[in-house]
């Protein structure tokens, strides 16, 4: 892999990851690669080739599903979240994620946002609106939700109830947050918001974005990272990738010779 | 005759052989609902509901032991069936979701509900009332509880596993622990599933008359013991019917018209919700 110099804050770095599912499908091979604190970075490669797995280690969503196992570490703020002793529910709480398809919960948009908050023991009513409302105007849905707080999330449109999950993410102040394809299952006028969207987010958070859509990596992200068959290909600064990627592979994927 | 001609004659004659065999069996099923409303109707009665039984040969007296008997075993039914049902079903659809032990779960209750009620009425009549001696309320209770809980089970079940699992993901991704997932997410999700299950269950259990002849038996005095013989609609139906008074005729017709009226109305409220989630 070839490494670029780049300069900020690490927020996560990975070391050495390998992921295998079901204790078999070796999914992901010696994964090197560093997190910058509020940037974007984006994961791009064609399907199949280990970008959403590696973004589900980042909460350890794999852990839900028996025999999945990972080798090598993941530092996040110094502490490897990949030791048994980490406490999952709080790493949750601390890396949201926001996934393809919007998955509003069924129940009203208020308690859809004090949900995240709720599980972290806010109560007081007074606080709980305070705070949802926060959230909502900082995934920018607040204008189209504030009359209809108490209907159902479902009676809003899928880019609504993309950012309304996005602001549920938000509401529990996390860390890091993690993008799963979140533009693929809306419009093109919904997708911008959501581009938009990240793009001041990530004065307060880091994100980590998966995304088919090269275009879409070139105008949000401030790293991107090439994967290959389970591989990490080539990551650097988003500009110097697209314009002068190293490895012979990344540039035949966003020339788009393959893919 | 033509090859069109053929394909036409085959399927007048589908057509007629089916829609003979709709005919004949709603013509049954018309003939006894609309025999049990207009006996039912007319033997219909204030008295029926708030007087006791008389003595055979003596005019008036009603079925008000039978109603709440009724009432009080199904309820009690309900809440024994239900819980157990539902936390049945919730093991099944999540955390032994996929194993083996969900599948043969799955598998025998799908049996259970297909076993005869007078079987589970002579085994509960072997563990709960041969060892304390007389009929009572609470072996009836039970036989009803065991009849519903593979109908509640198997349809939690059902319901759980139609709610997505991103949605589930989308829960674990806030740092919600598993049981709050269930209680406060996929329940949600399946709630009027879950309910019209639970409705129809209790429609299902309300007309059983074998499993409560063995058990509660039947009482001629107004009890709220549920340790004592209680009687109940249905074994009331079963033996007035069978008996030779005209005034016990007419009360077996009013109260089968009330049960199945009651019947109506929770599988019609089960429809409604149904269509109300999916509208």
């Amino acid at each position: 892999m070839e490494v670029q110099i780049v300069v900020g804050t690490v927020e996560i770095e990975v070391r050495d990851l390998d992921f295998y599912y079901a204790g078999a499908i070796h999914a992901l091979k010696k994964i090197n690669l560093a997190v910058y604190k509020n940037a974007v970075t984006a994961l791009i490669g064609p399907s199949g080739c280990g970008k959403t797995t590696l973004l589900r280690c980042f909460n350890r969503l794999h852990d839900l599903y028996p025999k999945n196992r990972y080798e090598g570490e993941i530092l996040f703020k110094d502490e490897n979240i990949l030791s048994n002793g980490t406490d999952l529910i709080d790493l949750r709480s601390r890396v949201g994620m926001v996934f393809q398809k919007p998955t509003p919960f069924p129940m009203s948009i208020f308690d859809n946002i004090a949900y995240g908050l709720k599980l972290k023991g806010i109560k007081k009513r007074s606080d709980l609106s305070e705070k949802v409302e926060r959230a909502l105007r900082h995934a920018a849905v607040w204008d189209e939700t504030k009359d209809k707080l108490n209907s159902s999330a479902y009676d809003l449109s899928g880019g609504q109830q993309q950012r309304l999950v996005i602001a549920r993410a938000l509401a529990v102040n996390p860390e890091v947050l993690l993008f799963d394809e979140p533009t693929s299952a809306l419009d093109p006028i919904s997708a911008a918001k959501i581009e938009e969207l990240a793009e001041t987010l990530k004065k307060e958070v880091t994100i980590i974005i998966v995304t088919h859509n090269l275009q879409q990596a070139a105008r949000i992200s401030d790293f991107t990272a090439f994967m290959y068959l389970g591989e990490l290909v080539e990551f650097g600064d988003t500009d110097s990738i697209f314009v002068n990627p190293q490895n012979k592979l990344t540039e035949e994927y966003i020339t788009g010779r393959f893919g | 005759m033509t090859r069109a001609q053929m394909r036409k004659t085959e399927g007048r004659v589908a057509l007629t052989l089916s829609t003979l065999a709709a005919a004949l069996g709603l013509f049954w099923l018309v003939f006894i609902l609309g025999d049990v409303l207009v006996h039912g109707i007319k033997a219909l009665n204030l008295s029926l509901f708030i007087n006791d039984p008389v003595p055979p040969g003596v005019e008036g007296g009603g079925l008000r032991n039978a109603f709440i008997g009724q009432l009080i075993i199904t309820l009690c039914a309900t809440l024994i069936g239900v819980p157990v049902g539902v936390l049945g079903g919730t093991f099944l659809a999540e955390y032994a979701r996929g194993r083996k032990i969900a599948r043969i779960i799955s598998i025998l209750s799908d049996i259970m509900v297909s076993v005869p009620s007078i079987v589970i009425g002579t085994f509960i009549y072997a563990i709960l009332v041969k060892p304390v001696g007389h009929f009572n309320g609470w072996a009836g209770a039970v036989a009803l509880a065991i009849i519903m809980i593979p109908v509640v089970l198997r349809t939690t079940e059902d319901m759980l596993s139609l709610v997505s699992w991103t949605l589930r993901e989308a829960a674990f991704a806030l740092g919600a622990p598993y049981y709050k997932v269930i209680l406060q997410v996929v329940y949600r999700g399946a709630a009027t599933g879950i309910l019209t299950g639970i409705l129809l269950s209790i429609a299902r259990v309300a007309g059983e008359t074998a499993p409560l002849l063995f058990t509660a038996f039947n009482n001629s005095f107004f009890t709220l013991d549920m340790s004592q013989p209680m009687s109940s609609l249905t074994v009331t139906i079963f033996q007035y019917a069978m008996g030779p008074y005209e005034n016990w005729h007419a009360q077996a017709w009013a109260a089968a018209f009330v049960i199945t009226i009651f019947v109506l109305i929770l599988t019609i409220l089960g429809r409604l919700i149904i269509k109300w989630r999916y509208r």
